[in-house]
């Protein structure tokens, strides 16, 4: 692709068993009182992101988050609230997070990003997109350096709804999940250690109805993706996939995937499962596609039920010693 | 930066539906706020807003917000005259809060209230997301989808995302805008931060008391001029040049300073290649709380000093629409531009002394103006300014 280079130089996720530990000692006491879970998780995943690539908060650095459900906890206890008690029992202090950016202004905030901050709405692709953008702006020189991925804390109710409603069987899990982004050439003059590079990104439409899987196999978003990073299908030795037990819509992506790449057919995994899907995962499955690329390509690869499609592909160690 | 090309715009705003009837309501001063009908209101210090007619129309399976999304969408694609056969390279970002909360409330209201609730078709289009599903679907679009949340200003910055993907060559056209309808969680959450007025708003007033919520869409064609000309498309005007930042201060009050409005502007400004001098007309945030207002004011003094500069507020008229904010003012300003009438304040009886600007008070104003600013900040200190150019 033309541009600068992309390279990755930190992340940091959040989730799983380890999270409470985490935001113990990521969080202050301010944080820990007032801040809802999602937004606990993703200042903590944010700080270990920034402190894993040794860079500072500023008006240089941006902020892109993706999410499927917000804070949407705290948006069902704002409602509940008035349900309960009526207008005594709104929370002028909750409120706020009923507004899906509320995670970016927290995160903001903790880490002092005051160059652009975006969040990005999407079923089940939000993390990859927000990398994927964030690659874009660095590569485009609009922004110097960002962090990029994701949080998500799925509601009880929520996903209880979706599935009466017959939606996919989805796994879903909460965490919060970042990688740092910024030019190859800035982060190797800072001596930074490189974790890898984003070779190119790109997100496209599939013609699909809303929440429905589609039939088509093209796929121009992984074909543009290849074609910016100037790669043949036989180059991509592994894929990152957004498996998580909606088998239909897996089953689409596998489609998608074996038309894209014909006739070679990388091992795909997906890091979805066991503990359930969350926007958080994408910084994960680059960090770790860069860390096992080797010297090869690996693609990050996640298409949602709707259509919305994102490819990444991430160079690894060729560059770490460069 | 490369100039984008503005050849449609598509609007559902409280004066109706379509571009024509918002201009005829914005150009002439009319305030549209009025007693809210759409949700209880009972017990709450302000009960007024600016509500879309119900003259709307579209299918009734539809979440309120997609009606009005999928109306102005395509009302600015028809106007740009996009076929469907190029709207499989055309990008479409919405910049999206509510979704369609309304009608997912209503379904919650009465599940808590112990009522038998059936699932509603709509619940399932509850996130800001789904717009962009429906719209593209139903329009057929088929380049990058997606949807931004960035509070108020996330009209605003559809518009920047949409204007980068064109100018990197991503898609030549790019459909961009920003939609919200009314919601109760809306419309309690800021009468319990009292940033209500209960009379209709009057921004940039010494006696202002508070913002009126309204609700609305707006959708822009954005396009690369060199294919625009190709294709003999209108021009309405170009967008120049965009900044966005984050104040990193506070959840929702703006830095008190307007730091990081002013870092927007003044990156805005840097983009588009111009000097503060040259702008004319500022379509400003201009809320009508007294704290954004006198900060928004000290922002716009330290850019482009005393004086010369006009700003208005179409909020004074249609309330803040949220989400379709910043679209419906971007929409505003290139009308501006185009028409050489900048839109007044309603209701601006006795300006601000703390607000060193004619802010255009209840009358349009006849005037030519080459350059123009739309701002647009929200809770989480997110500031977006884009900065339009008028075409011959």
């Amino acid at each position: 692709m033309s541009g600068r280079r992309v390279a990755i130089t930190g992340a940091g996720v959040v989730d799983g068993g380890h999270a409470s530990g985490v935001l113990s000692r990521l969080l202050d006491e301010t944080e820990a009182r007032r801040l809802s879970h999602v937004c606990q998780m993703t200042v903590a995943a944010g700080r270990m992101a920034l402190a894993d690539a040794g860079l500072a908060g500023g008006t240089e650095l941006a902020l892109l988050i993706g999410t499927e459900f917000g804070d949407m906890v705290s948006t069902i206890r704002f409602v509940d609230d008035y349900l309960q008690r009526g207008i005594p029992g709104l929370s002028a202090l909750r409120f706020p997070h009923t507004v899906m950016n509320t995670m970016a202004a927290t995160a903001a905030i903790a880490v002092s990003a005051k160059d652009l901050s975006l969040t990005l709405n999407v079923p089940t692709v939000a993390g990859e997109l927000a990398i994927a953008r964030g690659a874009a702006a660095v590569r485009a020189g609009r922004i110097a350096a960002c962090l990029a991925g994701g949080a998500d804390e799925p509601p009880r109710l929520v996903l209880d709804t979706f599935r009466e409603a017959g939606a996919g069987a989805d796994v879903r899990g909460e965490g919060a999940g970042f990688v740092v982004l910024e030019p190859l050439d800035a982060a190797r003059a800072r001596g930074a250690r490189i974790l890898g590079e984003i070779v190119a990104e790109a997100w496209r439409a599939l013609a699909v109805r809303p929440h429905g899987v589609g039939r088509a196999t093209r796929s121009r978003a992984i074909a543009v993706a290849l074609a910016g990073a100037g790669a043949e299908p036989a180059e991509i030795g592994l894929v990152y996939t957004s498996a998580n037990g909606d088998g239909p819509r897996e089953a689409w992506e596998r489609a998608l995937l074996d038309e894209a790449l014909a006739p070679y057919r990388p091992p795909q995994r997906s890091l979805s499962l066991p503990a359930g899907r969350h926007s958080g995962l994408a910084a994960r499955s680059v960090a770790t596609a860069a860390t096992e690329a080797g010297d090869g390509l690996a693609l990050v690869h996640a298409v949602a039920r709707g259509g919305n499609q994102v490819a990444i592909v991430v160079a690894g160690s060729r560059d770490r010693a460069a | 930066m490369k100039p984008v090309a503005v050849t449609g715009l598509g609007v559902v705003s409280p004066f109706g539906a379509g571009v024509k009837a918002y201009w005829e309501g914005i150009s002439g001063g009319v305030c549209a706020i009025r007693p809210i009908t759409l949700i209880d209101t009972e017990g709450f210090r302000c009960r007024i807003g600016a509500e879309v007619p119900d003259s709307l129309g579209g299918s009734a399976r539809r979440s309120r917000a997609d009606r009005f999304a999928l109306a102005a969408a395509r009302e600015a694609i028809d106007d740009a005259g996009i076929g469907r056969a190029e709207r499989g390279d055309t990008a479409l970002i919405v910049g999206a809060v509510g979704g369609g909360m309304l009608e997912a409330e209503a379904w919650y209201w009465q599940r808590a209230r112990g009522g038998a609730a059936p699932l509603p078709r709509a619940l399932a289009s509850c996130f800001p997301s789904s717009h962009v599903d429906v719209v593209g679907s139903v329009l057929g679009i088929g380049g990058p989808r997606e949807t931004v949340v960035t509070a108020c200003s996330s009209g605003a910055a559809s518009l920047a995302m949409a204007a980068d993907l064109v100018r990197d060559g991503v898609v030549p056209v790019a459909l961009a805008g920003g939609v919200d309808a009314l919601t109760r969680i809306c419309f309690m959450g800021f009468n319990t931060l009292k940033l209500l007025d209960p009379a209709p708003c009057r921004p940039f007033d010494r006696d202002r008391r508070g913002m009126s919520i309204g609700e609305g869409a707006a959708f822009v064609v954005l396009e690369e001029v060199g294919h625009a000309r190709a294709r003999d498309a209108r021009v309405y005007a170009e967008l120049t040049g965009y900044g966005m930042s984050t104040d990193a201060f506070h959840v929702t009050s703006p830095h008190p300073e307007g730091e990081g409005m002013i870092r927007a502007m003044r990156a805005a400004l840097a983009q588009a290649g111009i000097t503060a001098a040259s702008v004319g007309y500022a379509n400003a945030h201009g809320t009508a709380t007294p704290q954004n207002d006198r900060i928004e004011a000290r922002a716009l003094r330290e850019v482009f000093g005393d004086g010369g500069l006009l700003v208005s507020s179409t909020k004074s008229m249609i309330g803040h629409t949220m989400a379709a904010a910043g679209t419906l003012e971007a929409v505003a300003t290139v009308l501006a531009l185009g028409h050489e009438v900048v839109p007044p304040t309603a209701r601006l009886e006795n300006t601000d002394p703390d607000i060193p600007f004619d802010c255009v008070p209840r009358v349009a104003r006849e005037v030519a103006v080459e350059h123009a600013i739309s701002n647009s900040f929200g809770f989480g200190g997110q500031n977006v300014t884009l900065v339009f150019r008028r075409v011959a």
